[in-house]
């Protein structure tokens, strides 16, 4: 019961007795002429059910992933694609496991999730492995917490081979004299942090920075009226009441550091 | 049957074209987060606030870089690194088509150059985190020759400024008790 475990001999690796095959052929060969539609297992490896929700929302009418032929049937036995979410917990390594041998071959297997492509938030909590790949070999990897039902539906179509996969890997390497361009130059620093702070106070983290920033913007606007002119005019237009408060508070902090240092 | 005919061309379809048309999301969705190299200045502080650990930041002294990657897979779209970036490097789209075949594909980075310190030579932060920081000041200076000082000291590592610090009030401490004397 306590003896160590070794996660690598654990694994289930491809080339067993049911993948005599080359499996790679068997999976082109089964997109090309399956003639039917796509069957999927969905395998809860411990997720928080956002997942769930999500997958079943892209086989509504609104999202209806069956125009495709995608249906999520109730047994392995009948699978496709075996659809794994969740950051695979360690009471559901063993189900994960027999759902993958039970699904008839070839098979697809799609990493659903942030969890499910690596562990995401519990990637490293001492009761999950840490993502699908770690038990089974993963074919697709469908990242987001959790993938929109469009995420879903892509993810899909990437697996069947109806689209082609958009992100590559990619290296930056700094260039010679490469300088990060301060923002808003024109604007003192003090005054530029005083604002974001008052902005993000009211407006919480993520909308405060974009309030911010569009009062900035028009603080900065190189014209040949008033500042605070502008800002007033800014006010005026606002037509949601929430927005020209948090400008009418904006411009107070203005007017202060205005006050305090006229330049 | 006329009916339900009646009621079917009334609604109308209600299914969404995606992925034959661009899928429309709305404001303020959270999705890929876009890093743009040029604005970043390797100060960590979107690794240190990821709570899912997607960003990572590595150091290698020998080669003189600093690594910043992100792992998609790991993301789990909260914008916390949006809001601690201070130079407006990392912002999330509304770009959310990141499935892939490959892991790796799913892992972005950018290498920057290590700056040394003016004074002991170790490496101590990155070459345009210490630029970033010197411009900003240097705005404050009043004349060309005090930007050049706050340039200068600024590429001093936070060790050697302390021990620098250590002996200027010694000196001015003994300068003081002289002239009291």
């Amino acid at each position: 019961m306590n003896a160590p475990i070794f996660g690598d001999k654990l694994t289930v690796k491809p080339g067993g007795a049911s993948m005599s095959g080359d499996v790679a052929a068997l999976k082109g060969r089964l997109l090309k002429s399956i003639g039917r539609s796509i069957y999927v297992y969905r395998v809860d490896c411990g997720g928080c059910n956002g997942c769930e929700i999500e997958i079943f929302a892209a086989i509504t009418p609104i999202f209806d992933a069956e125009r495709f032929g995608i249906k999520v049937v109730p047994s392995p036995r009948h699978a496709d694609i075996l659809l794994y979410t969740g950051a695979v917990t360690r009471s559901m390594r063993m189900p994960a496991l027999r759902a993958y041998e039970a699904a008839p071959d070839p098979k697809i297997v799609v990493s659903y999730g942030a969890c499910g492509c690596s562990g995401g938030i519990f990637h490293d909590l001492y009761c999950v492995w840490g993502g699908t790949d770690k038990i089974v070999p993963v074919d697709v990897y469908i990242p987001g917490c959790p993938p929109t039902p469009q995420a879903t539906i892509y993810g899909f179509a990437m697996a069947l081979g109806l689209l082609d996969q958009k992100l590559k890997e990619t290296t930056h390497v700094e260039g010679v004299d490469e300088a990060a361009p301060l923002i808003h130059p024109d604007v003192p620093y003090g005054l530029r942090i005083a604002l974001e702070r008052r902005a993000r106070e009211m407006a919480g983290y993520r909308q405060g920075r974009a309030l911010s920033e569009e009062f900035l913007a028009a603080l900065a606007a190189n014209e040949a009226t008033n500042a605070g002119l502008r800002i007033d005019q800014m006010i005026a237009k606002e037509e949601d009441p929430r927005r020209a408060e948090i400008f009418s508070q904006l411009r107070a902090v203005f007017t202060g550091a205005l006050a305090q240092d006229p330049t | 049957m006329f009916k339900l005919l009646k009621e079917v061309l009334r609604v109308g379809e209600a299914t969404h074209k995606y992925p034959f048309a661009p899928a429309e999301v709305c404001k303020d969705f959270r999705g890929k987060p876009e890093h743009h190299a040029d604005r970043c200045i390797a100060c960590a502080a979107c690794t240190i606030a990821c709570p899912a650990n997607a960003l990572s930041m590595s150091t290698d002294v020998k080669a003189g870089t600093r690594t910043w990657s992100i792992f998609y897979g790991q993301c789990v779209f909260c914008g916390r690194c949006e809001e601690v970036c201070p130079t407006n490097a990392i912002t999330l789209t509304p770009e959310f088509e990141m499935a892939v075949g490959r892991k790796e594909d799913l892992i972005t980075r950018a290498v920057f150059k290590l700056a040394n310190c003016r004074s002991c030579g170790t490496p101590f932060a990155s070459a345009k985190e210490v630029d970033y920081v010197a411009r900003v000041l240097g705005a404050y200076a009043q004349s060309p020759e005090e930007a050049e000082r706050i340039r200068r000291h600024a590429e001093i590592c936070p060790e050697c400024k302390r021990k620098r610090d250590v002996e200027q009030i010694a000196q001015t401490a003994v300068a003081k008790q002289m002239e009291i004397r």
